[in-house]
């Protein structure tokens, strides 16, 4: 078990605006994010004496302008008006952003600083079809000269091509994600940040949506948008202290799995990563799979719900998508699944969603979505192609 | 063929020096892979050391051409890059018989949508793309 189990607390939680038509850059957004958290731990600015965030644009070629494409480390410390004597701070590049927040709980345990504040910022890049024409053919260098030439270079289609494996190995078929979205969005319907907040969703609406990447159609693909989420990350001893009830942090895993091919990541990948980060995930908490009251599952394609559930050992390999089906998923159900509405449906914020929610149900704040006495929640935010990790946060520490 | 065949808008590949013997081979219609001379782990993409045992001694060996259909997809979203009047288009992914897990992507025509299949038998071919452009892609045989 993790020494630093119940030793940190995840204390304060803040929301941009999440939109498609954002009326303010992202590094405006951030600011509202990150102001809001530290408002809603009833801490000021000046006691924030440490920074982390996971920066990445949301693909590659998609623009690393500080505060307009990205949000850094140093966008914060000259805008936001932290510590003058800030103690720590991390950018993280690998593990996506509950890594940020690990780093955060062992930078707390150890005496780096008292306060951390941990943001994802996100942005919608401007759409990059029909540029081309009339300007001569693009040139694809380094590993993408294997790829782009083929018109393959597009992340949903290495998650179509993942899923199709994954279809043809279990005989599953698109029902499988039917349920998922339909549940994502059911739940989003009651979370007033969601993107699709006032938008339901029918079966007829997720089989008749246009196909994106074969078996993937538009409503397997999380929802583009603008906005950033912030977290306030404390010791346990401090949290206590501040305004709302602790969401303790009971234990955390990283995906160290190797690839297995260098061209493309693969079904095979995906559920290799889910495993090593979920093993050291359950092993650091003390808990497995059946204690977890929900799940927040990295969606950021549809089909990776499902490889979670399997690989973290929700169901066997092979039997997500039976397990997904019939009401288990719901809220209400044996294990509530992405109750927020995941990245499908509240919109895309990478995995700091899920986060969020996690500390919402185990401090009684999820509103309507609330899952009475939810106790140990997991957000596992998780991609082997930007290796993942998740966390545990419990009503106890 | 004439000479002015007309050129595409695909992105062309930009070889370098690590992978220009690969390119070199497909215009002259063949399928090389770089390939340990260490461990005989087949590297592709074409690395500066093995992925498997990190030895530099790598040279680019003939491949069969043959393989089986690894995955697929059918793309419909007009935003990749040069593939913008293609949709919809399909991308398969070959697992190369040299090597388990020994990937590469091509394309089918769209005429074979009903007919590709995770596992159908696929051999290389070399599609002429114009302006000295080759590009290996593979067939269900």
């Amino acid at each position: 078990m993790w020494q630093g189990r119940g030793k940190t607390a995840i204390a304060g939680i803040g929301y941009s605006e999440i939109t498609r038509k954002p009326e303010k850059p992202l590094g405006l957004l951030a600011i509202d994010a990150c102001r809001a958290a530290i408002a809603d731990a009833g801490l000021q600015a000046r006691q924030i004496d440490g920074l982390a965030t996971y920066p990445e644009s949301p693909f590659a070629g998609a623009g690393n302008r500080d505060g307009e494409d990205v949000v850094s480390v140093s966008f914060v410390l000259n805008h936001l008006g932290v510590a003058a004597d800030v103690n720590w701070y991390a950018q993280i590049e690998t593990g996506m952003i509950a890594s940020p927040v690990i780093e955060a709980a062992n930078a707390l345990i150890v005496g780096a600083c008292d306060y951390a504040l941990v943001w994802r910022a996100l942005h919608r890049p401007a759409p990059t079809s029909g540029s081309g024409a009339g300007k001569g053919a693009p040139r694809a260098g380094g590993d993408a000269q294997f790829i782009a030439p083929y018109g393959a270079a597009s992340i949903v289609q290495t998650h179509a091509i993942a899923w199709r494996r994954y279809m043809h190995r279990h005989g599953a078929t698109r029902e499988a994600l039917a349920a998922l979205a339909l549940n994502s969005r059911r739940n989003a319907n009651l979370n007033p940040r969601a993107f699709f907040h006032s938008t339901p969703m029918s079966r007829d609406d997720y089989f008749n949506a246009r196909m994106i990447a074969e078996p993937l159609c538009l409503y397997d693909c999380d929802v583009p948008v603008d906005g950033c989420v912030a977290l306030i990350v404390t010791t346990a001893d401090r949290a206590r202290d501040l305004r709302n009830r602790p969401a303790y942090l009971a234990g955390y895993g990283q995906n160290t799995a190797r690839r297995r091919a260098l061209l493309y990541y693969t079904l095979d990948d995906y559920m290799a990563c889910g495993g090593s980060l979920a093993q050291k995930l359950w092993s650091a908490a003390g808990l497995g799979p059946q204690e977890m009251d929900a799940a927040q599952l990295y969606d950021g394609f549809n089909p990776s719900t499902l490889y979670w559930l399997e690989a973290a050992g929700f169901c066997r390999e092979g039997e997500g998508a039976d397990f997904v089906t019939g009401g288990r998923i719901a809220l209400g159900g044996e294990l509530p699944v992405n109750t927020f509405g995941g990245s499908l449906s509240e919109g895309r914020m990478h995995g700091m969603g899920h986060i969020a929610e996690a500390v919402r149900q185990v401090t009684d704040r999820a509103e309507k979505r609330q899952i009475p006495g939810a106790s140990a929640v997991c957000a596992i935010d998780g991609s082997p192609m930007l290796r993942g990790s998740g966390i545990i946060v419990t009503r106890d520490p | 063929m004439n000479a002015e065949v007309e050129k595409s808008s695909k992105p062309i590949p930009a070889a370098d020096e690590l992978t220009a013997p690969f390119w070199e081979a497909a215009r002259a219609r063949r399928l090389v892979i770089q390939r340990c001379s260490a461990c005989g782990y087949y590297n592709h993409p074409p690395r500066q050391f093995c992925d498997a045992c990190l030895a530099r001694e790598l040279a680019f060996a003939p491949a069969s051409g043959r393989g089986a259909v690894f995955s697929y997809t059918v793309m419909h979203q007009r935003d990749v890059a040069g593939f913008e009047g293609e949709a919809p288009f399909i991308n398969i992914v070959v697992e190369l018989a040299e090597q388990p897990m020994l990937l590469m992507v091509g394309n089918l025509p769209i005429g074979e949508r009903e007919r590709v299949r995770i596992g159908a038998p696929v051999e290389v071919w070399f599609e002429d793309r114009g302006g000295g452009v080759v590009v290996p892609q593979f067939r269900i045989v």
